[in-house]
């Protein structure tokens, strides 16, 4: 799952010390993607723990993408967007916010930290801030620990 | 439509012979050979006489309603949709519905599932309903609705027990929306109940038939602010009780039961998709992929993805329910989905301070949005 494999012992009892988080990012085409791309090919380093997905907008991610990657044990989300205002839909991102607001009540009631889900924007002239987020998310998510769900089989 | 809380007509329907069903029968015969309705939706006991259904009636002479029957065999809103969304009738239909269904009805409309031009609301005072099998296997020597009936008339609690759990803690057992209200709540049932008009048409429905004047306009009035704050404290203990039913523990313990079999969805008035994301394709994989799944946790539960259905659903769904309870009464193995959908449905709602049904030009809060709100999500 997520391109990673098999996974070696020590990741399977989630040591809290070696835990390295697996973040799960779906991207919009227009923005965030294009400033990871700019990430990269400025070599600018990050951490290797987010698996991304391009999508077309983050009002295209609906909340079921975010349910299924949690509950199949991603320990964190990411979903990035353009600034507000700057959608390449004119209104995908805003959208977007009024979702994540209704996942947060679902992720209440899942009894998930909703700081495991971040949505954030980031122009496609922003790859530094795309590096700095994600080393950002990946320090918070490690201190959150391991998703507790991953343990669970029976859903 | 009803445009807002004024009342236009309010009078009195007077019951003969101690019948109030065969009273209120009347009435809609009257109402239905006035030929300003075409034809009435109504609940009617089926010829076995075990459940009420609703029906199309056209003609007056085959009509022997029952408008308290207290079950609910399948969502009234959708019936109305599937009447009206490839296009509305030409003259007036008259539709007898229960609160939780016109909020359902109104909620459908806004999705564009129903088309409410030519459709006349009649809304009933719901004293609630009895799961299905209770219903149709009723253990009393009377009838459900004598039963209900009586009791109420003698303001006992015998008929709590056998009440579906979403109706015993109901958000309104008052319509709200209807064009007109058949009102039971602070009426003698046994002489009189009230007959309200809400909107110009039901007024001008109202207007040929041969109802008498309310005399005192207040005791009505009393009743249903009494009902409504008798509901609401039921409702605040129940949120109170079920406050713990979160964190995953304790949800995949809930939906243990869960076969993944959608008879919830199917139940339910707002899950309208034609076709639902969770019987797509999306989730049919190779063996391998199921395999790696099996490996990442050492084993996993088949068939797969229950918890995933139920949350999606609740998802999509959870900003315009009701609170009818319908998905409650069609699971197969009697997981008490209202435990968790009310709660939630209380949190989301209250984010949006979105109330399914209550006011028909409020937007779902999806295809709605304002640049300066929930900045504290996403970022500043």
């Amino acid at each position: 799952m997520f391109g990673v494999g098999n996974m070696s012992e020590e990741q399977k009892d989630h040591k809290k010390e070696n835990f390295e988080p697996k973040i799960v990012g779906f991207l919009c085409n227009w923005c965030s993607y294009a400033g990871a791309d700019l990430a990269g090919t400025s070599r600018i380093q990050y951490p290797p723990n987010i698996r991304i997905i391009r999508v077309m907008c983050s009002g295209s991610v609906d909340s079921m993408y975010i349910l299924r990657a949690l509950l199949e044990g991603a320990d964190g989300v990411f979903i990035g967007g353009c600034h507000p205002g700057d959608c390449h839909y004119i209104d995908g991102n805003y959208k977007a916010r009024r979702r994540m607001v209704l996942l947060e009540n679902i992720l209440g009631t899942l009894g998930l930290e909703k700081e495991r889900v971040w949505l954030r924007w980031i122009s496609a002239s922003e790859g530094q801030k795309f590096a700095d987020t994600m080393k950002e998310m990946t320090e918070a998510v490690r201190k959150l620990g391991p998703n507790p769900i991953a343990k669970h089989w029976n859903l | 439509m009803r445009e807002d809380e004024e009342k236009m007509t309010h009078k009195v329907l007077k019951v003969k012979n101690n019948d109030v069903v065969e009273s209120t029968n009347d009435f809609l015969r009257q109402l239905l050979s006035t030929e300003k309705i075409q034809a009435l939706l109504v609940p009617q006991n089926t010829p076995s006489k075990k459940v009420a259904f609703p029906v199309l009636i056209s003609d007056s002479k085959k009509l022997h309603a029952d408008i308290i029957a207290p079950v609910l065999p399948t969502s009234t809103a959708t019936i109305v949709s599937k009447i009206t969304k490839v296009a509305p009738p030409s003259k007036p239909v008259a539709v007898v519905m229960r609160p939780c269904q016109i909020r359902a009805l109104i909620e459908l409309a806004k999705l564009n599932q129903a088309n409410l031009s030519n459709i006349v609301i009649i809304g009933v005072d719901c004293f609630g309903t009895f799961p299905f099998n209770t219903y149709t296997e009723f253990p009393e020597k009377q009838k459900p609705t004598q039963f209900l009936l009586e009791t109420w008339t003698k303001k006992s609690d015998d008929a709590e027990k056998y009440l579906r759990s979403a109706c015993r803690i109901c958000k309104d057992p008052i319509p709200t929306n209807a064009d007109i209200i058949l009102g039971f709540y602070g009426a003698d049932v046994q002489k009189e109940i009230f007959v309200e008009a809400y909107s110009e048409v039901g007024k001008n429905i109202l207007k040929d038939l041969p109802l008498e004047e309310e005399k005192e306009g207040k005791i009505r009035e009393k009743a249903v602010k009494e009902i409504r704050e008798e509901k609401a404290k039921k409702r605040a203990a129940f949120l109170k009780e079920k406050e713990d039913i979160k964190g995953i523990d304790k949800i995949s313990e809930f939906f243990d039961k869960c076969v993944n079999c959608h008879n919830c969805r199917q139940a339910c008035p707002i899950c309208y998709c034609k076709e639902c994301l969770f019987d797509s394709s999306v989730f049919d994989a190779e063996a391998y992929k199921f395999l790696r799944r099996a490996e990442i946790k050492g084993l996993f539960k088949m068939p797969n993805d229950a918890l995933l259905f139920q949350l999606g659903r609740m998802n999509h769904m959870i900003l315009s329910c009701v609170e009818c309870g319908l998905c409650e009464q069609a699971c197969p193995n009697n997981i008490p989905l209202m435990d968790v959908f009310i709660p939630t449905a209380e949190s989301a709602q209250k984010e949006f301070d979105y109330h399914p049904g209550k006011d028909a030009k409020q937007k779902i809060p999806m295809i709605v949005y304002r640049e300066d709100e929930f900045l504290e999500v996403g970022e500043k």
